[in-house]
């Protein structure tokens, strides 16, 4: 098959690139554009692990055709702090021990990221940001530290000018 | 309740060293691993659940642009290994034994290609008859899964016969002569089914030939010596020939233990001279990878009149699948859990593996435990309302206390599970057990080991006056691996930010009997802890050197050696050793030996008596809807000696985790087979608990300290998924009356039988 050239903002970068027609956003993520933070496993949208932005909006990449994204804003994990400067998500999740193996972290971080843009200025209740990131699935912390975290981060946003 | 701590660093609640790579998407895992010029892989799998395998032709795949290797057991040695029994092939040969088996792998420039040509490989097979349930395997008729059995090299503890993979023993007193006496006998049979571990990170794995004929490999697996001597029995190379690397796992829980697709990835890359990787499907994953046995648990218990138990006999029955796997173990080391945590002077118990054309099973966090625990937490239950005694008492009365002894007549030191019983019993409110219409409240406790085999660890004192902990022990995200640098810290007198942990590599670590059995931070931790004392020796010896004192009069703290008025940092003195040549780098070995025992009582058995057993007690509050029989666990609370909390915060990550993956076990998770095939290969049909699944939780230590973990430590990591599905069949019974005995305890079941009761 023959590749076409895809223009693709991802994290503020703008990047050119070649990709087979039927590539998900995924698999030109970790792919031609090495970002390999958005993660893998069931590639059918079930788990939720592979959760990015687009225009501000949790998607999972695997079943997103990365020629629907030309032109659209796309974040990643990657692109979530700055360097030298975590993201208030971030921090929390370090503080309050919410990464384990880590694999479904950058998910449910854009995933938390997407809902509390959403829903600015409140500290969400525990089911509520249960119910939000339900779509991620994470096999190690039993999710408890999750929610903690993210309503943890909520808080500090709130502080934030 | 704040606990009180003398320690700095060991028992703080603190952040794991790898937090900020894993929140900013830097951490790389197996699955993330590229190679330049690396080509993609894939394994074509049987169809069927048995047969012979007639012609296997791959020329179809190698005609399609873009492959560059197929791999069949023709270009592989014949070779058979396994952990307990050498029973598998890295290709089938000849014949298949269930549907996923791996025939072939082939190479391609993309996946895609690799998938369409592995398709494309042309199999002619002859069907032969199967056998999906254990007990018909049992049979004297049933088609014998490995006809040649027989010739199979094993571990010589084993006794086996023909679908038996493996058969284990433990007895003391006379159960038929105690039963005659008994008050009351109670007879029951649990089921649980097949479940997977659940990993978020699918097995991968990538292979590439050296210049200089060596093989290097990357995989997310949990034990890199094992993938390193099972390549080298495969390859039929020197293991030293083999390296193995563990850049970072997306979680194990004992489902990646054993060798997944590195082999394969090995196999092509030579065949194709290229580098080659290989990442699992979620199908992959749900159909052929080594999910947690189905088991068989028969139960018959006497007990006196005021409900002491007097005996207890088991058939517990651990379906395999069509290789022992870890099947043997599990089977041997259910008998410990059906015995329980129990005083109980007369004991028959029977483990089986038995082999079924059915995918081969491994180990899931706490093998056998929720199985049996299951088995005897509910009859216990069952029990106690026969005889109209309160669940907790009949517990309580029975629990072993310390200086008894364990089911092999081991003694039991340190045993705390009657304080864990009353402290999740307080925690629930358990005097208020049915707390209204359609809601209950359950309790089960258990015990469970902390591995042994080895550990070396490496400590090395860098210039800046930080130490770096070498270690072949897999971070598989339990946070273990903090808690060891932790101990370390503590041990050197340094910040834990000043401690690093050295990435794996088996030609760089020392060997490490790996990340699993919740052994990794006691073990590690305890061989850091010896590394550490020899450093503390070269250091005092340089600043008594400079202090003019004796070296035993030097003490570390806070990045300095220190005697009296006279302060030195390890940077420094790092420096003077540099020059003095006394070594950097020191290094320490750990071994926890098991407590002895009365061979006597068991037959077969690996592991006869537990090392550093912990001891635990769960309680949970549900809703049951009477309409629709839709289970809500409302509260969850965890009691668990962990002999001294190496870091809280883990702990309870441990603990939250572990409870979330039993709920899971008890109320949703099944992989249901129909004549041997996987019907629910989806994460859809097969059901994880989510967030909103999962209830609060409550985390209460008990710190009842061991004598042989660092600083008092006991395992943590296996034990909290050991009980969940015990306490939840309780408080469902408790909620509605209905006793399900066939886990999971869905709402259909339910509903069923509160049908027929009207």
């Amino acid at each position: 098959m023959s590749r076409i050239s895809l223009r693709l903002r991802v994290n503020s970068d703008r990047y050119d690139a070649l990709v087979e027609p039927h590539w998900t956003l995924l698999q030109v993520l970790r792919g031609p554009l090495g970002l390999t933070g958005t993660k893998e496993n069931c590639l059918e949208a079930e788990c939720g692990v592979c959760t990015v932005l687009l225009d501000g909006r949790a998607v999972n990449s695997c079943i997103l055709l990365a020629a629907l994204c030309e032109d659209r804003d796309i974040l990643t994990v990657e692109g979530l702090g700055r360097p030298g400067k975590l993201h208030p998500l971030q921090q929390a999740f370090i503080d309050h021990g919410a990464a384990q193996c880590g694999y479904c972290t950058p998910g449910m971080l854009l995933t938390a990221k997407s809902y509390l843009d959403e829903h600015k200025g409140v500290v969400p209740d525990p089911d509520a940001v249960r119910e939000a990131i339900a779509g991620t699935l994470c096999r190690c912390t039993g999710y408890q530290k999750i929610v903690e975290a993210i309503r943890a981060a909520a808080a500090a946003l709130k502080e934030e000018p | 309740m704040p606990r009180t701590n003398r320690f700095a660093v060991a028992g703080r609640r603190l952040p794991r060293l790898d937090a900020p790579a894993k929140v900013t998407g830097s951490q790389v895992y197996g699955a993330d691993v590229v190679v330049p010029g690396m080509l993609w892989g894939k394994v074509l799998r049987s169809p069927l659940p048995s047969a012979l395998i007639r012609h296997v032709d791959p020329r179809p795949a190698l005609a399609i642009d873009g492959v560059r290797a197929v791999v069949t057991a023709a270009d592989v040695p014949p070779v058979r290994y396994g952990p307990a029994v050498k029973d598998m092939t890295a290709l089938a040969r000849d014949r298949v034994r269930y549907i996923g088996e791996p025939i072939a792998a082939v190479a391609a420039i993309t996946l895609e290609i690799a998938e369409r040509a592995a398709a494309a490989i042309a199999v002619e097979f002859d069907l032969l008859p199967a056998v999906f349930d254990p007990e018909q395997a049992l049979l004297p008729e049933a088609p014998l899964v490995h006809p040649g059995w027989a010739d199979y090299a094993a571990l010589p503890v084993l006794a086996r016969r023909g679908n038996l993979a493996s058969r284990s023993c433990i007895r003391h007193g006379d159960v038929a002569a105690a039963f005659a006496r008994c008050f009351r006998v109670y007879e029951h049979r649990f089921t649980t089914p097949v479940v997977h571990a659940g990993y978020t990170e699918p097995r991968a794995a990538t292979a590439r030939w050296e210049g200089d004929g060596s093989l290097t490999v990357w995989t997310n697996g949990q034990l890199p010596y094992e993938v390193q001597a099972t390549l080298a029995e495969i390859l039929q190379l020197p293991v030293s020939r083999i390296r193995v690397l563990v850049p970072g796992t997306g979680g194990g829980f004992g489902g990646k233990l054993r060798i997944a697709l590195e082999h394969h990835a090995a196999l092509l890359a030579r065949a194709c001279g290229r580098p080659v990787k290989l990442i699992a499907t979620c199908e992959e994953e749900l159909t052929a990878a080594h999910p947690r046995q189905s088991s068989i648990v028969e139960l018959r218990t006497g007990v006196s009149r005021d409900g002491l138990l007097l005996a207890k006999q088991a058939r517990v029955v651990m379906d395999c699948g069509a290789y022992a796997g870890s099947g043997p173990g599990t089977a041997a080391v259910a008998l410990q859990i059906v015995a329980g945590p129990y005083r109980t002077p007369n004991l028959l118990l029977e483990g089986l593996a038995v082999y079924t054309n059915k995918v081969p099973t491994g180990s899931f966090r706490a093998t056998a435990g929720p199985m049996g625990n299951f088995a005897i937490e509910s009859q216990m239950d069952m029990i106690a309302d026969d005889l109209d005694i309160d669940p907790l008492e009949l517990r309580l009365n029975n629990a072993v206390r310390d200086g008894d002894t364990g089911p092999a007549g081991e003694p039991l030191q340190a045993v705390s599970v009657a304080e864990c019983l009353q402290k999740a019993a307080d925690a629930i409110g358990w005097r208020e057990r049915r707390p209204g219409s359609g809601r209950g409240k359950g309790i089960a406790c258990g015990w469970w080991m902390t591995t042994g085999g080895s550990s070396e660890a490496t400590v090395k004192l860098n210039p800046d006056g930080t130490a770096t902990l070498g270690s072949g022990a897999v971070e598989l995200g339990t946070g273990a691996l903090t808690g060891a640098c932790q101990v370390l810290a503590e041990e050197l007198g340094l910040p834990l930010q000043a401690i690093r942990l050295a990435a794996v590599d088996t030609d760089a670590m020392p060997y490490d009997y790996g990340a699993q059995g919740s052994r990794t931070a006691f073990s590690v931790g305890n061989a850091a802890r010896a590394a550490a004392a020899e450093l503390r020796r070269r250091v005092a010896s340089v600043a008594a050197r400079r202090f003019g004192v004796a070296p035993d009069r030097v003490t570390l703290e806070d990045g300095h050696a220190v005697a009296d008025a006279d302060r030195l940092p390890l940077a420094e003195i790092a420096r003077l050793i540099q020059a003095s040549g006394e070594g950097l780098t020191a290094s320490g070995h750990f071994l926890s030996p098991p407590p002895p025992h009365d061979p006597a009582r068991v037959e077969n058995h690996p592991l006869p008596a537990w090392n550093t057993p912990s001891f635990h007690a769960h309680a949970a509050e549900v809703a049951v809807d009477p309409e629709t029989g839709e289970i809500t666990v409302q509260r969850y609370v965890v009691a668990q000696d962990v002999g001294f909390a190496i870091n809280p915060a883990g702990i309870e990550g441990q603990i939250e985790g572990g409870v979330a993956q039993g709920l899971g076990q008890a109320l949703s998770e099944e992989i249901v087979f129909a004549e041997g095939r996987v019907v629910n290969p989806t994460l859809t049909d097969y059901k994880m608990p989510t967030a909103m699944d999962v209830p609060p939780i409550e985390s209460i230590f008990v710190e009842e300290a061991s004598t042989a973990g660092p600083f008092g430590a006991k395992g943590v990591g296996e034990p909290p998924s050991i009980e969940p599905l015990a306490t939840v069949a309780n408080a469902v019974a408790a909620a509605t009356g209905v006793r399900i005995t066939d886990a999971p305890i869905t709402a259909e079941k339910i509903l069923r039988r509160l049908d027929q009761q009207e």
